[in-house]
């Protein structure tokens, strides 16, 4: 396995859905190579982290278990509590002599507390400012990392429902991700299903602006023989205003077996003029 | 770790065009994930899931011929074979049905346990009918129609030229699913608490739905300066695209296309 192969799996890792024989050869690789070690783990602190970001899907509901494990903790709690000796009381009066009796001067002494935390606040808070500006541009790197990491391994699955899922995902991708941009374009040529080659045609539209996959989609007209998916592909490359298929697409016009794929073709030459 | 059986049986030598030819055939690990996994050429498919753990197919061989062109009996006489047959595998769990021959043609009725995931494809089956499966259904169609029934998992189907009728008791979470034909309607049925996120194309028709659709807001129309003929300038807009909506809040994404056809999303 190769570490290519190997982060592919890490995803499935994390989200304990590997298969066993993943999970063996995922565990062989690893047993050898220090640098996936490291990055499976770092990965593993950022799926954590991750978890504790709001969820953009449904919120998970709390398993049946959960109420009798609080309570299991609250009552240990509660016996630690009583078996503690009690704390001391607080020099409550010593503490308190030190408080002005007159109200003019209470008030002059909460301004000052006041002030004094609102400059410590600023102090403070303007200092690391950069370096958390960086912080989060890295946390963003890492998450879009991590969705092309889910996209590219949801896009390997054998269920058409899951690489419809890698599809969805690779919307959420920065729309100059090559690997996931290769990913879709796989899946277009060369994918069982035609609902998911489908889908994988609208989900080119956001890498538009790249010429390899403008490229990319004249070449893919060819290979396609399923009507509905060659239909797409053509008003994708009437969105784009892809002058250079207008001899792919003269070819369909003339030659494709549905009529409505012969019509599409043709009503795109005549947008494209 | 894989272990192959091959069972190829010589459905043509005995298959007579009343009598259905039958097959039992077990997965091997009942409380593994359960696969069913049919190609065919020709011939119609009806996938049923019924209370039970094992593979059940029926099948009838019928003539290559079409009737009035030597496919008909001659009187008195009735076909006892020729043309057709089936072969059966089962590995890992997964059952998979090809015809034996590329031009064999005829009818295959299984029945599956209804926790099974069922792909079924075929070039030009009259009729595509997937009943009471609550696994992930993929089901393809060239020249026929597909009808999914009492479905309760996820189903990803598409026919070229037929309707697409596809009907949900309960839905799946997570699971994204599409439907989509060339030529003909596209009619889901889904339950009334269904969340889903839906795209939907209709190119040459209308969509329908009694759901409380959330319609996201409209792609920005395309707009183009150009040219006519002599060189007039002239602007064109577009307002087009996939429309996007949402019932229930949204939920994963469901895809219904279709380019001569309506969309019917029913309400169950």
């Amino acid at each position: 396995m190769t570490c290519d192969q190997t982060k592919a799996l890490f995803a499935d890792y994390w989200s304990r859905s590997l298969s066993g024989t993943n999970e063996a050869a995922l565990e062989v690789h690893l047993a050898g190579c220090e640098a996936c070690r490291g990055e499976l783990d770092r990965l593993g602190r950022l799926w954590r982290e991750l978890e504790l970001l709001p969820a953009f899907e449904d919120a998970v509901e709390p398993g049946p278990k959960l109420r009798p494990r609080f309570y299991e903790t609250l009552s240990a709690y509660r016996q630690g509590l009583e078996s503690a000796p009690a704390p001391k009381l607080p020099p409550g009066p010593r503490l308190a002599s030190l408080w002005p009796r007159r109200v003019a001067w209470q008030v002059a002494l909460s301004c000052a507390l006041l002030l004094m935390g609102i400059g410590i606040g600023f102090a403070v808070r303007s200092a690391p400012a950069e370096s958390r500006g960086s912080e989060v541009a890295q946390l963003h790197a890492e998450v879009n990392n991590m969705r092309q990491l889910v996209a590219l391994s949801l896009l390997q699955q054998q269920s058409a429902s899951e690489r419809l899922r890698g599809v969805s995902f690779a919307y959420r991708v920065e729309p100059s991700d090559s690997e996931v941009l290769a990913a879709l374009l796989e899946t277009v040529n060369h994918d069982p299903n035609v609902n998911v080659r489908l889908a994988a045609v609208d989900a080119l539209h956001p890498f538009a602006a790249s010429p390899a996959a403008r490229e990319a989609v004249i070449q893919a007209l060819p290979r396609q023989t399923t009507p509905l998916v060659q239909v797409a592909l053509i008003d994708l490359l009437v969105d784009l205003k892809e002058k250079e298929a207008e001899p792919e697409l003269r070819r369909l016009a003339g030659m494709a077996s549905d009529p409505g794929v012969r019509q599409r073709a043709q009503w795109a030459l005549e947008k494209l003029q | 770790m894989k272990k192959l059986i091959c069972l190829g049986f010589g459905l043509a030598a005995l298959a007579c065009a009343q009598e259905p030819q039958r097959l039992t055939l077990p997965f091997r690990d009942p409380s593994m994930p359960k696969k069913l996994n049919v190609e065919l050429m020709l011939g119609s498919i009806t996938v049923k899931g019924y209370d039970g753990n094992d593979a059940i197919i029926e099948y009838t061989g019928r003539s290559i011929r079409p009737s009035g062109r030597g496919g008909d009996a001659p009187p008195g006489m009735h076909r006892i074979g020729g043309s057709g047959g089936l072969e059966v595998t089962e590995e890992a769990n997964t059952i998979r049905i090809r015809n034996g021959s590329f031009i064999s043609r005829g009818d295959l009725v299984i029945q599956v346990p209804v926790q099974t995931s069922v792909t079924v494809k075929t070039m030009s089956g009259q009729n595509l009918t997937v009943d009471n499966i609550a696994g992930e259904i993929e089901a393809n169609n060239f020249n026929g129609q597909v009808t999914v029934t009492n479905a309760s998992g996820s189903v990803v189907a598409h026919s070229m030229n037929g309707k697409v009728t596809v009907s949900l008791n309960k839905v799946a979470p997570d699971k994204n699913m599409s439907f989509s034909t060339m030529n003909g309607d596209v009619d889901v049925t889904l339950p009334a608490d269904t969340k889903a996120n839906l795209r939907m194309r209709a190119d040459d028709g209308d969509i329908f739905t009694d759901f409380d659709v959330n319609m996201g807001p409209p792609a920005a129309p395309q707009v183009q300066e150009e040219k006519d003929k002599s060189g007039r300038p002239r602007t064109r807009a577009r307002i087009s695209g996939a429309e996007q909506g949402t019932i229930n809040g949204g939920g994963p994404e469901m895809q219904f296309t279709t380019f001569n056809g309506r969309i019917l999303i029913h309400k169950k």
